[in-house]
């Protein structure tokens, strides 16, 4: 179709004048009418113009509702409500003319629908409170009334059963079967608000679905009434709520209001009712109607009429996808109809009638031959013939198709083009090509494809003289949207990016861009590239292109034609670096490095591992680290451990690699620093213990810039730093400070000692801590998961606390739940073993369901030769444990 | 230096606009003009693994999400839409989508784990998004920044939720703030900071002429504070430096031959990936000094690296 589909509607009507503000689609899905106050308005919508047929139409009311008549016996027939009189009227040869008037309500109709199934049937609301059923063979009253004492707003037939009828009356649904009309057979309290939308389901009799002021769309079973099956709950209130002839869909739309940005239908799955499966945007104001158009056979996609304030009348197309996800497969298309649109039934029940109907006959009937450019010159069905002569521009071809016994059962037709045909043979080829792939892909699905291999034609043709898309696939140009930019805000989207380069992961590079012999198409004074995207329509539009695409903006037109059609489909690639060149990070080290054990060790092998990657400065560095972090040798007496450089020599080796971007070895040297710094602490805890050793020393004058008489008494006084009480030689020495000031300085020194061994590296340790963490994440995108969790090990402070379903122990002395092995208050081990009645340490497991546990290896010694619980509770522990977490 | 792993042809019928790896390396996401986004298996023999169709328009961006949220993917398009999708039992499916921007949306991005899986979007109508999943309900909250930039936003990028704060303690509940920074038509770069259940802005960044492109905050494994890296249509570079993210230093890189679409931070090293209009690719490294040097050119179609 060459329609203009901007992405996934196109504009079937405009018209400002119209004032419309009913609309109704007819059975066969061709002609829509839209009625207002001044006019009707006719749009055929297989003509590919506007065609628009308006008639003047003499009223002081507007137009309240409109529908046509649903059955192929009275397709002619359409219903419009005015004030309180309905009109019937019959569009036949091109002309609208009024057949019937019906007059009985008192007060301004509200709703009318025509039957189901019976042509002259049809039903009508009101105000006054009545409900009317007109037969139009007796037009004179109506044939029945009900009588429902409050004023109705919807009414509806019944899609399957004849006899049923639905009324909405304020928030209540009334129930009518047209045998009995005395009252209602069923009463639905459905909504607290005003119900605006009823709906019958399409594939149960019994089911109905209401929308209302309330914001939700429920959905009631007439065989339980009383309550509703599923609710749908949306933000605004919903205006009208329709099963889509398709899977378990729901199309709605929202109350027109003053509210904006709410001109949107949605599409809902009713089997989901979270979120809406798809939106459906384009207009610019309430949507006041939507139906669906009737569906042709071959055409895998649904379509959607709406029709808005907005004054524009849209055609959706409902993608198989979209389809898809409301649980809909689309299988032979016949079938699909006839099962998925009740209202077709009487149509099927006719057709069943002729007897044996052959596919090709009724494809021929079918086929619509209203292609613009494309002439049916003969449809020939005992031959199984069909010629047409397509005209494009400068191209005339005449097309042969045959169509075997077979056909469409998996066999395409043969396609020739035949003499007298103006096209030179690579486009015929090309043509052909196309045709045959398209009609293959049909029958294998066992559809027809001769309207839609015709339109393609055409289509291949249209963009062969257009010339500009040579680089696509044709094979799906109905869905290619043909402009799928332009509109005035594209002056600030910014122009699309075409290539680009992203690190991803550790080491990767991915980069795609435009192939090397693509130019940009670019005039004079077009040096950069255009900042928006509208710069594309300003220079596609002098260029006369009619693509406005991207990739039209980049490729040229080729000087020589045929080069041109001969051209393939430029690939689109992206391209994938490894860079792990680039960084100092070394996977391979990542695998080899340890970090468990001695620190002399660790730095023996990790320097190894350098060697072997051909990492000689690695090399040293390790070797350093070892001498300055192996707290062995402090037993032997060696001051280089605690000496002041130590430390600095340390962090200063740290901020190298860290400030060359080696995050590996800045997290390793961390981590080993960080176990040196445990294992010192360890020993001077020690030390304090005994103060005799005099290596602690040591470490405290070079760390303070202390006055030197602060020092001095730390000499004397630091024999036992933990005493804050002064030994009685400082005072007897003559010092001029009270014994009060001795005292606190004392007892600061204290402090910052063991503040001073804790963390000497103090200001820095928390950027040591995210060395390790983003060293962790690497191994983690690497994939080394043991290695990640050795590094994690070493962080100083813990990792997020675990949140979810965690058991916990009672003490058993304090009754009080405790996370560790031993109780917080009174310290004692929480856990007695049942099989040896021994607190537990270490491992341990516990019934969930009993709570009795212990020693793991008792628990599984016991089970390997009971099933029952240890404590004689009759638990049968592993079997309740697997039952509870089978759930 | 850098060597070529492999080319996959992505079998998109117009020019692919983004691509992006997952976190662990195994998955390519690749989006096009032609409305679909693609997912390759580039371990495995480059296999195409799905083709999400959904968008009605040019899909922009895409971008992966943390693992451990299950394998999601965000894509953003011309049809104003951003649709998350999700990968259940090997088939890829709508997640979520969310409608409410008025404009094409131009950049997505997730936030690092340690935030939760929340997603920020950028669009043209000159909001930014930001998308939390909650778990308790199953649900997404949107919180929108209106009018962050005006005229348009068209990048959004994360802060690294690893980053040196100050005042650290090890007692104390360590709640890590949120931060974005953005880049608009206004020529202007902003920072925005999460603070009780608002996003304010924390400053705005001023020297571009033209409109900012793209943003990209570096992970800030190994520096001492914040680093940003922009681009823009005037051709330029600009890399923002800052040690409280409320003071920054600016530095133009360089001012290359065309305008500049993309930049990118390797995540350990301090390696930046610059491309734009004239389909070339430049590495950056910051040499000891402080000193910006461009260490190699990619160059695309031909698959040459010129160190």
């Amino acid at each position: 179709m060459a329609l203009n589909w901007n992405n996934e509607y196109y504009v079937a009507l405009e018209g400002k004048d119209l004032q419309a503000n009913a609309m109704a689609v007819d059975i066969t899905g061709t002609y829509v009418l839209l009625a207002g106050r001044k006019y009707f308005a006719i749009r055929n919508l297989d003509e590919e113009v506007q065609l628009v047929q308006k008639f003047p139409r003499q009223s002081k009311y507007d137009v309240g509702a409109a529908e046509w008549n649903p059955t192929m016996h009275h397709k002619e027939l359409c219903v419009i409500s005015s004030n309180q009189r309905l009109e019937v009227l019959t569009w036949r040869k091109e002309e609208l003319a009024q057949t019937h008037s019906l007059k009985a309500h008192t007060r301004v109709i509200t709703d009318l629908n025509w039957h189901q199934m019976d042509p002259n049937i049809l039903a009508s609301c009101s105000v006054d409170t009545f409900i009317y059923i007109w037969d139009l063979r007796d037009s004179r009253r109506p044939s029945l009334s009900l009588s429902a004492i409050a004023e109705a707003s919807q009414v509806r037939w019944n899609r399957l059963s004849s006899n049923l009828l639905a009324t909405s009356h304020d928030g209540d649904i009334k129930i009518w079967d047209q045998r009995k009309g005395t009252a209602p057979v069923q009463y639905v309290a459905a909504h607290l608000s005003k119900i605006h939308g009823l709906d019958w389901s399409r594939t149960s009799e019994t089911q109905f679905a209401t929308c209302s002021q309330d914001n939700t769309v429920k959905f009631f079973d007439t065989t339980n009434p009383r309550k509703a099956e599923y609710i749908l709950t949306t933000n605004a209130p919903v205006w009208r709520a329709r099963y889509t002839p398709f899977g378990n869909g729901l199309m709605t739309v929202v109350v027109p209001q003053l509210r904006r940005g709410e001109n949107s239908l949605l599409l809902w799955n009713t089997a989901n009712r979270a979120t809406p499966m798809h939106t459906f945007m384009g207009h610019k104001d309430v949507v006041l109607e939507f139906q669906w158009r009737h569906k042709r056979p071959g055409d895998s996609c649904f379509q959607l009429i709406t029709w808005s304030k907005d004054q524009t009348l849209l055609v959706w197309k409902i993608e198989p996808f979209l389809q898809k996800l409301c649980g809909y497969e689309p299988e032979d298309p016949h079938e699909v109809t006839s099962y998925h649109n009740p209202k077709e039934n009487v149509e099927k029940i006719v057709r069943k009638a002729v007897p044996k109907v052959e596919p090709l006959q009724q494809e021929f009937s079918l086929l619509n031959v209203h292609i613009p450019n494309l002439e049916v010159k003969s449809m020939n069905f005992p031959n199984r013939v069909c010629s047409v002569r397509a005209c494009v521009n400068r191209f005339t071809v005449n097309l042969e198709v045959t169509f075997p016994i077979a056909y469409p059962h998996g066999v395409p037709p043969n396609f020739e083009v035949k003499d007298g045909s103006q096209v030179d043979e690579n486009v015929a080829n090309q043509l052909l090509q196309t045709l045959n792939h398209l009609a293959q892909q049909r029958v294998s699905k066992n559809r027809t494809c001769l309207e839609s291999c015709l339109r393609q034609m055409v289509t291949t043709l249209e963009q062969l003289i257009t010339d500009s898309e040579a680089d696509r696939m044709y094979e799906n140009t109905i869905i290619n949207p043909e402009n799928s930019f332009g509109g005035f805000n594209d002056a600030y989207i910014p122009f699309p990016r075409t290539s680009g380069a992203k690190f991803c992961c550790v080491d990767s590079l991915i980069c795609f861009g435009r192939v090397s012999h693509a130019r940009r198409l670019s005039t004079k004074m077009e040096i950069a590239t255009p900042r928006a995207l509208s710069a594309l329509e300003n220079i596609l539009a002098k260029r006369s292109s009619h693509q406005l695409s991207i990739s039209a903006y980049y490729y040229q037109k080729p000087r020589s034609r045929t080069q041109h059609y001969s051209a393939k489909p430029s690939k689109v690639l992206v391209h994938i670096y490894d860079c792990s060149g680039l960084f100092l990070v070394h996977k391979q080290l990542a695998k080899d490095y340890i970090l468990g054990g001695d620190v002399a060790t660790i730095c023996k092998h990790n320097a190894a591992a350098g060697a072997v990657v051909g990492r000689l400065d690695l090399v040293q560095a390790w070797a350093l680290a070892e001498l300055v972090a192996n707290p062995q040798k402090v037993d032997e007496g060696d001051i280089w451990a605690h000496h002041p450089f130590n430390s600095h020599l340390m962090e200063s080796l740290i901020s190298h690699y860290s400030s060359l971007n080696d995050i590996q070895m800045a997290a390793m040297l961390c981590c080993v620093f960080g176990k040196q710094q445990e294992l010192l602490l360890a020993m001077n805890e020690k030390n304090a213990k005994t103060p005799k050793s005099q290596a602690h020393f040591k470490l405290v004058p070079s760390t303070f810039t202390s006055s030197k008489i602060t020092k001095h008494i730390l000499h004397k006084s630091s024999s036992s730093p933990y005493h804050t009480i002064p030994p009685a030689d400082v005072i007897a020495e003559g010092w001029v400070f009270p014994s009060l000031e001795t005292i606190k300085s004392s007892s600061s020194v204290d402090c910052l000692w063991s503040e001073n061994t804790r963390t000497i590296k103090a200001p820095s340790s928390n950027i040591y801590e995210y060395y390790k963490l983003a060293y962790a994440e690497t191994l983690y995108r690497w994939g080394l998961l043991y290695n990640r969790a050795e590094v994690l090990k070493h962080l100083s402070w813990p990792q997020e606390i675990h949140k979810g379903v965690e058991f916990l122990c009672d003490c058993k002395n304090c009754i009080k739940p405790s996370r560790a092995s031993s109780c917080n208050s009174c310290r004692k081990l929480t856990l007695n073993c049942i099989v040896c009645h021994i607190s537990v340490r270490g491992s341990a497991n516990c019934c969930i369901v009993c709570g009795h546990g212990g020693h793991t290896i008792h628990l599984l010694q016991w089970f390997e030769r009971n099933d029952v619980c240890p404590s004689g509770c009759g638990c049968k522990c592993l079997i309740e444990t697997g039952n509870m977490f089978g759930d | 230096m850098v060597s070529l792993l492999q080319s996959i042809d992505t079998g998109h019928e117009d020019m692919i606009h983004d691509a992006e790896v997952d976190y662990y390396g195994l998955r390519l996401a690749t989006c096009s003009s032609d409305n679909s986004v693609k997912v390759y298996d580039i371990k495995n023999g480059n296999t195409l693994l799905d083709d999400l169709k959904g968008h009605f328009g040019p899909v922009w961006q895409v971008a992966w999400g943390h693992p451990k949220f299950g394998n999601l993917l965000a894509s953003c398009s011309y049809d104003k839409k951003v649709i998350i999708w999700k990968e259940t039992n090997g088939k890829w499916g709508k997640y979520y989508e969310y409608a409410n921007h008025d404009s094409s949306v131009n950049s997505v991005q997730f936030a690092p784990a340690e935030f939760g899986l929340v997603l920020a979007c950028g669009s043209s109508d000159g909001s930014i998004s930001i998308l939390s999943y909650i778990r308790e309900n199953n649900t997404w909250d949107a919180k929108k920044i209106q009018n962050a930039h005006a005229i348009g936003c068209n990048a959004v990028c994360w802060s690294p939720a690893i980053y040196p704060e100050p005042a650290f303690d090890n007692n104390s509940e360590h709640t890590l703030k949120k931060m974005l920074v953005s880049g608009g038509c206004d020529n202007l770069v902003k920072i925005w900071k999460e603070e009780q259940d608002r996003w304010i802005e924390v400053c705005k960044l001023e020297v571009h002429s033209d409109w900012v492109r793209d943003v990209a905050w570096a992970p800030s494994a190994g520096l001492h504070r914040h680093i940003i890296a922009s681009c823009s249509q005037d051709r330029r570079v600009i890399i923002w430096s800052s040690d409280d993210a409320i003071t920054w230093n600016s530095t133009v890189l360089h001012t290359f031959d065309d305008v500049i679409w993309n930049v990118s931070w390797s995540l350990n090293g301090n390696i930046l990936a610059v491309s734009g209009g004239d389909n070339k690719i430049t590495l950056w490294k910051q040499s000891l000094e402080g000193n910006w040097q461009c260490i190699s050119d990619v160059g695309k179609g031909s698959s040459q690296i010129n160190n």
